[in-house]
């Protein structure tokens, strides 16, 4: 995505909502949706058309989980980090992933195409332990399991995405 | 607030009967009473406190109940007794300081206010290095309050701090030292120089009063206190604009 082309989607979305403070939460979702995480030029875009603060804006972002600043991977994986999954060996995942992507939690890998997340009770208890990618759920997860896994989101972004 | 603003009450506050109208916060009647209550997060400036640090809780004795509550932000509804310094509010108190004072050991009014409870830490907490900032808020409520909105509480948890958007020097800060001269704790700090002032990251030049040569502040923030004003030149401080307008006036009334 060029400049223009991302400057011209961040207006989009502002502009899809009333001039309204309380719409400021939803526009910022639709960023992180559309390019993977807020730029800084969507913080200023934003405040100048809400009339608010940046840094009241740049509060919000770095406040909920779910908005990022900086971009995040093509693949979301999330770890559930909840006790049942914790007590079943999360760690061991995590391990693990570390040794395929050299990524910890919270980072993204060089080639932006994973990032991974330590996230509390998923609610799956019994299926502890459980790792979730893109939304997808892979349960009773054994360690040797998990480098298959990152291999088949590794590749099929490389068939479809490559050139996007 | 209701229609019953104006129903004056007593209360008695460590002993002492106090008149007070019904609404009116415990501080504010204390303070006007002359009784100490100890605070750090709030501040005259504001009408709306933070409520943020707890260190002015005190006792309320209402209707055979006893409690404890905030006193900045706690409106008398009612007859009550109330108890700012009963062995159970030192106890809390100690307690609350103890958690401040682990958070923020390097604030230097907080380690006066330790000696003037005569409290003590409580030993087990872990302390954080060269931290000052308790996390009340009052500076980020000064400098929006004054329309900058250069400063915001950024990140959660562990990790929250106050900073500017992206921690660069911000483009809406005009260096007026609001959130510095505001903070309980002192802990934002600046670095004058005979003509420059760095805060935020962000260097300002300072402005002197083209008359008597006072300092006056920062460009920006003499520019932003004068722009509803309309900014005359030469830049003249508040005493000087006074003199040139009592002049003015004496030569304008001199005949009559
Ligand atoms: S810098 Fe001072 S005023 Fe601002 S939040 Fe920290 S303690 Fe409060
Ligand atoms: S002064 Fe009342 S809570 Fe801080």
């Amino acid at each position: 995505m060029t400049d223009s082309e991302q400057i011209s989607k961040i207006t989009e979305i502002i502009e899809a909502y009333p001039k309204d403070q309380r719409f400021a939460l939803a526009a910022m979702q639709d960023m992180q949706h559309a390019f993977n995480y807020i730029p800084e030029e969507g913080i200023a875009a934003l405040s100048e058309y809400l009339a608010c603060a940046q840094s009241q804006l740049y509060s919000m972002a770095t406040f909920y989980k779910a908005l990022s600043l900086t971009p995040k991977g093509e693949h979301i994986i999330k770890i559930c980090n909840g006790t049942a999954c914790h007590l079943r060996g999360s760690m061991n995942l995590v391990t693990e992933l570390k040794r395929d992507l050299g990524i910890e939690p919270g980072e993204t890998s060089e080639d932006g195409k994973f990032s991974i997340e330590l996230v509390n009770c998923l609610g799956s208890c019994a299926l502890a332990p459980v790792m979730l990618v893109d939304g997808v759920y892979h349960n009773k997860l054994r360690v040797d399991q998990v480098p298959g896994i990152i291999e088949k989101y590794a590749n099929a972004g490389a068939e479809g995405g490559e050139q996007a | 607030m209701s229609e019953n603003v104006n129903k004056t009450l007593t209360v008695t506050i460590d002993g002492i009967e106090c008149i007070c109208e019904k609404g009116e916060y415990i501080f504010d009647v204390a303070k006007r009473n002359g009784i100490y209550i100890p605070t750090l997060c709030r501040h005259d400036a504001f009408d709306n406190h933070r409520a943020c640090c707890r260190i002015c809780i005190v006792e309320l004795k209402q209707r055979g109940r006893t409690k404890i509550v905030t006193s900045c932000v706690y409106p008398i509804d009612g007859e009550c007794e109330i108890f700012t310094q009963s062995d159970k509010i030192r106890e809390e108190r100690a307690v609350l300081y103890a958690l401040l004072a682990h958070r923020a050991p390097d604030a230097p009014g907080l380690g006066q206010m330790g000696t003037a409870l005569n409290v003590n830490g409580v030993d087990r907490l872990v302390t954080i290095d060269n931290e000052k900032c308790i996390l009340c808020g009052l500076c980020v409520q000064a400098c929006s309050s004054l329309g900058t909105g250069a400063i915001s509480t950024v990140n959660r948890g562990v990790d929250k701090k106050v900073s500017t958007p992206f921690d660069k020097p911000s483009v809406f800060c005009v260096g007026c030292l609001s959130c510095a001269n505001v903070c309980p704790t002192n802990a934002i700090e600046y670095v004058e120089t005979e003509t420059t002032r760095t805060i935020w990251n962000r260097e300002f030049e300072l402005q002197f009063c083209d008359e008597c040569g006072t300092l006056m502040g920062t460009r920006e923030s003499v520019a932003f206190a004068a722009a509803d004003v309309e900014l005359e030149s030469p830049i003249v401080c508040d005493e000087c604009r006074k003199k040139k307008l009592a002049n003015e006036m004496m030569i304008t009334y001199r005949f009559v």
